[in-house]
């Protein structure tokens, strides 16, 4: 009897103690963005004098300064532009890729795929400068073809990564057996493999979606028209270490922020599910 | 006869398939990614100094004296030591954080499991830029964290103290647990119930049920997420840069930070750039090799 | 199936719909026979006037010079750093570009990827039209830039309500200033307000000040003829001010976390009495012409406020000088032909940039202070009612005077890097002004040597 009682006390403060972490984590995953909103509808002296509390007159001029002036609708048109075109080319290109290294016995594919797994270990910041003298050398600074060419190779490595080590846990007999009927590798590909690699597809795209949708460096440096940039470009030149004016700064990155949002609540269980496939084989 | 011309043929078809799949991943690759490494690789051997980098003025091979140059620098080694506390926040830290997480989730232990899901993925979808502008403008003085403090504490004064790295890493934690958590519960999922069930008749408690049915079954996950922590902590670049840029004295500075730092700011100095970020790698090398070599002398079934 | 499914359709659809926006796109094509030239602009999108200053800077000059087509490419902060490097790599520079006399925009001046403007200031004749000390020489020993004007780079905004409410007499007297601190702390006020998160605010907007006071107007000179070096008093001395100022509270040491521009509100708002900053910052107290709302009213400017500097240190060897640099300004590609219609209408469009309409604009808004001496800043001031700010400051450039170098506008970056760095050591108490001053004086020589 005691036992149990012991027991159910010990259970309550654990479980108490449980809901105390999780709550904390919501708090902290929604407070900031809380104050963030908040504080987009202050002007700038207020913001400095009142920093946590609401504001005493909600100014909505913020919001309209940054989408005019940002020239925000034609960058979000921008970047759903650059994002879906990366997302879908490295989706095929790495699949490929990842079906030929899983499924066909090669002797290049021990290099060939050991680089692909060292580009995961590259950072964008050491490739940059070379990256725009390539860009510029073949004339694609300033183009469309010249983000998105670079915005696809830099998603590969991490694609190739995922998808091949998916695709080997695909039984070879089912490719086999594919194979004696007739089946080309192509239709193998579209038939039997991206079906079954549909789990961690999902995870490649998310991780490249929230990759190239908050991506701003590199974008910057390859283009020089605004009509080729993307919003993040825009938020930055709203929000830095020298930036002046906080409300402007909050209402842009809040736009900026939108978007995003927005994709993670329409496609919550499938990131969740998604994610973790992905990783389950790595 | 026939057969063998049959199997030349499948070979060559293979063959060209395999080319036909890998070739056009592989070429973009080699365009964007490992041209300019090797090209940075290579510069950061001459004495390049700014300037038009074809036409402009010679270049000379120097050698590895940027790389002498590299570990001669205190602050090079104060970078090094905050990214390996990076990764030891991610490894220790954030992991286990996310295992918690997972495995409160999973064996229902709340209620309300997809709200607290949704919340603490939530920070891993937001640009990283807006994260830290949010979290330096609430750590500052004059922020709203001290002035939250006080609400509490009255006469609370912000020091900084001698550890500017706890914001920072503690905003890493924060950030990334999700990850490993949503990582975790897919994992747990595939877990028989009826083992832990069995386990659970023998008189198992929940204490032994982890111990001795849950963490073996992960342990192949744990490698892969140790794997994933230790090139993303390596690679921080974007949160530091916002939140601190490094400062002060580079006492949140990292080697990504440093390397951009030498690029970028003041009269840029490429050649000792690009030798931080071929270290960078380098160490990224040996400590997945020694994950590696862990999981393989420590043993798990995957 | 289906969450891959739904992936992939939102993803169709959304690239349908932008690419068919994009048929329409935007032609930027130059009518015929008119000249188009690329300009990199620097333009901080966030503060208030920079709407304005699209409409009334920029379509103004392409409405009255229709032959130009002008190419903007706005950027702001660290971007538009990173992609000047880009830009310098390459070899392909936009036509005409926003720079700094050094600092950021060394390479700029070092890989001579800008022409000199003298040739052709003097060729126009108006040389004379600008402040003499604006046309000096920049970091390659030619005027890279046609610059806004000059900048000071220590202020010290003094909040006179403060010191009133506390009993305390105005006085910038190192002395007088180091005994108010008690007072102050009493009440839980800063004496100084800065914000050193990040490592140049020391440096250019204090330091400099207080090396120029100690090493001499020519100490920059000297250093370079070998005479004087980093080890010796003039510059231990400059370093141990510092530490003085950490160490006896007349700077919070917490200061270190401050990003900058963070603590400007809590010292219009009495949390300092002392605010150190650069000339620059005036303008961000001012009336914010979209919202109405100000840091600091015009009436309070008037009354409780004042732009000075630090006076009297210590063993001083030149008193009230205060450490100064040409501003920012407008450079031209070295790939332009010489005397080419493209070179005429970059040319033109630089001169109307740093000509008299636009720089009393410039004023107007607190941008900055001009160089163009043709801009009567008196008389502007009260035709246009301009806030007492802006007379406060023309009243400063007259009172601190000589103008010593600032650090990181004549030595290299790998030198100053460690001048910033060796400052916020000494600001968090690990390293000692002594051993600050052989560190730089080792990166000083290795600097030399690789030259």
């Amino acid at each position: 009897m005691n036992d149990i009682k012991d027991r159910n006390v010990r259970s309550r403060i654990s479980s108490f103690f449980t809901y105390l972490v999780m709550i904390f984590f919501t708090v902290m995953a929604l407070y900031p963005l809380f104050w963030l909103v908040i504080s987009s509808f202050k002007t700038t002296t207020e913001f400095q004098m009142n920093k946590l509390g609401f504001p005493r007159r909600w100014v909505t001029v913020n919001y309209k300064d940054a989408w005019v002036r940002g020239k925000f609708p034609m960058l979000i048109v921008n970047s759903f532009f650059y994002t879906g075109i990366t997302t879908i080319a490295i989706l095929v290109f790495s699949f490929m890729a990842g079906f030929g290294f899983a499924k066909i016995r090669h002797k290049a594919t021990p290099i060939l795929y050991g680089s692909f797994v060292i580009g995961i270990l590259l950072t964008l910041q050491s490739i940059m400068v070379p990256l725009f003298l390539i860009v510029n050398w073949v004339g694609l600074y300033n183009t469309r073809l010249g983000v998105l060419i670079p915005y696809i190779g830099i998603g590969m490595p991490m694609g190739v990564y995922l998808g091949t080590e998916y695709i080997r846990s695909i039984p070879d007999a089912l490719v086999e057996s594919a194979r004696i009927d007739g089946a080309s590798y192509g239709r193998i590909f579209w038939a039997i493999v991206i079906p079954m690699a549909v789990p961690v597809a999902v995870t490649v795209a998310i991780l490249t979606v929230t990759g190239t949708w908050n991506e701003f460096m590199l974008i910057n440096i390859l283009t020089s028209n605004d009509g080729l940039k993307s919003l993040p470009v825009g938020v930055q030149k709203f929000a830095g270490a020298l930036s002046t004016d906080y409300g402007k700064q909050f209402a842009a990155l809040t736009i900026g922020l939108i978007p995003m949002l927005l994709f993670y609540l329409v496609f919550r269980k499938e990131i969740t599910k998604g994610v973790a496939a992905g990783a389950v084989k790595g | 006869m026939a057969k063998v011309n049959t199997m030349a043929d499948t070979k060559r078809e293979q063959r060209r398939a395999y080319w036909a799949l890998v070739l056009p991943g592989f070429l973009l690759y080699i365009a964007v990614m490992a041209f300019p490494t090797i090209f940075s690789v290579v510069l950061s051997l001459t004495s390049y100094n700014g300037g038009k980098l074809f036409g402009g003025k010679p270049v000379e091979m120097v050698g590895l004296k940027w790389y002498v140059r590299l570990f001669g620098d205190e602050y090079f080694y104060r970078a090094l030591k905050n990214n390996l506390w990076i990764v030891l926040v991610s490894v220790l830290g954030q992991i286990p954080l996310g295992f918690f997480l997972a495995y409160v989730l999973y064996r229902g232990l709340v209620r309300g499991k997809d709200f607290f899901q949704t919340m603490i993925y939530l920070p891993t979808v937001i640009s990283t830029v807006v994260i830290g502008i949010l979290w330096k403008s609430f750590f500052a003085p004059h922020g709203a964290f001290p002035e939250l403090m006080r609400i509490f504490r009255p006469g609370y004064e912000y020091t900084m103290g001698s550890h500017p790295m706890i914001p920072v890493l503690f905003v890493i934690l924060w950030m990334y647990s999700g990850m490993y958590m949503i990582i975790f519960m897919a994992n747990l999922q595939k877990i028989d119930n009826a083992v832990i069930e069995a386990a659970r008749i023998d008189g198992a408690g929940e204490m032994q049920v982890l111990r001795y049915v849950i963490l073996p079954a992960l342990s192949g996950v744990i490698v892969v997420t140790a794997i994933l922590a230790i090139s993303g902590s390596l690679k921080s670049f974007d949160l530091i840069y916002v939140m601190t840029g490094g400062g002060p004295a580079n006492r949140t500075s990292v080697l990504s930070i440093y390397m951009f730092d030498k690029a970028f700011k003041g009269a840029p100095n490429y050649p000792l750039a690009n030798a931080i970020s071929t270290v960078m790698v380098i160490i990224s090398f040996l400590l997945i090799g020694l994950t590696k070599f862990a999981e393989k002398k420590f043993g798990g079934r995957e | 199936m289906t969450g891959l499914k739904r992936v992939a359709v939102v993803l169709l659809a959304l690239v349908v719909v932008s690419s068919s926006l994009f048929a329409q796109g935007t032609k930027e094509d130059a009518a015929k026979g008119q000249v188009t030239l690329n300009v990199l602009n620097y333009i901080d999108m966030s503060e208030p006037n920079s709407a304005n200053e699209v409409r009334l800077v920029w379509d103004k000059f392409e409405s009255e010079n229709p032959d130009i087509k002008i190419v903007r490419e706005d950027l702001f902060n660290e971007p538009f750093h990173y992609k000047t490097e880009a830009y310098i790599a390459s070899g392909q520079l936009p036509d005409v570009l926003y720079m700094w006399p050094s600092g950021r925009s060394t390479s700029l001046h070092t890989t001579g990827s800008v022409k000199d403007l003298m040739p052709l200031l003097e060729k126009d004749g108006l040389v004379d039209d600008y402040n003499p000390a604006a046309l000096a020489p920049q970091f390659s020993g030619f005027l890279g830039e046609l610059p806004n004007g000059i900048t000071t780079t220590h202020m010290l905004f003094v909040n006179k309500k403060v010191l009133r409410d506390n009993g305390l007499t105005l006085s910038t007297d190192y002395n007088d200033m180091k005994k108010m601190v008690s007072t102050l702390k009493a009440k839980g006020i800063e004496l100084i307000a800065m914000d050193n998160m990040d490592d140049w605010v020391m440096q250019s907007c204090l330091f400099s000040m207080v090396v120029g006071r100690y090493g001499g107007t020519d100490w920059y000179d000297r250093l370079e003829a070998g005479e004087i070096s980093f080890t010796d008093d003039w510059f231990v001395k400059s370093l141990e001010l510092i530490d003085d100022m950490y160490k006896s509270g007349m700077i919070n040491r917490n200061t270190l976390s401050s990003p900058y521009g963070a603590s400007r509100s809590s010292f219009a708002t009495g949390k300092a009495a002392f605010l150190i900053d650069g000339d620059w910052a005036t303008g961000s107290f001012m009336t914010d012409i979209t919202t109405g709302d100000a840091l600091i009213n015009a009436k309070a400017q008037a009354d409780d406020f004042e732009l000075m500097a630090i006076t009297n240190l210590p063993g001083e060897v030149v008193k009230n000088s205060n450490s100064g640099v040409v501003g920012t300004g407008w450079g031209m590609s070295a790939n332009i032909a010489a005397g080419s219609a493209k070179e005429e209408a970059a040319w033109r469009l630089i001169k109307y940039l740093q000509g008299e309409y636009v720089q009393t604009y410039r004023l107007s808004t607190g941008a900055s202070f001009p160089s163009n001496l043709k801009v009567d800043v008196a008389k502007v001031a009260a035709e246009q009612n301009l806030e007492p700010f802006i007379t406060k400051r023309a009243e400063y450039y007259n009172k601190y005077v000589p103008i010593t170098p600032v650090i990181d506008g004549v030595l290299h970056s790998d030198v100053y890097n460690v001048i910033n760095s060796g400052l916020q050591e000494i600001g968090l108490g690990s390293k000692t002004p002594r051993t600050v001053a052989a560190e730089v004086q080792r990166a000083w020589e290795a600097f030399l040597k690789n030259k």
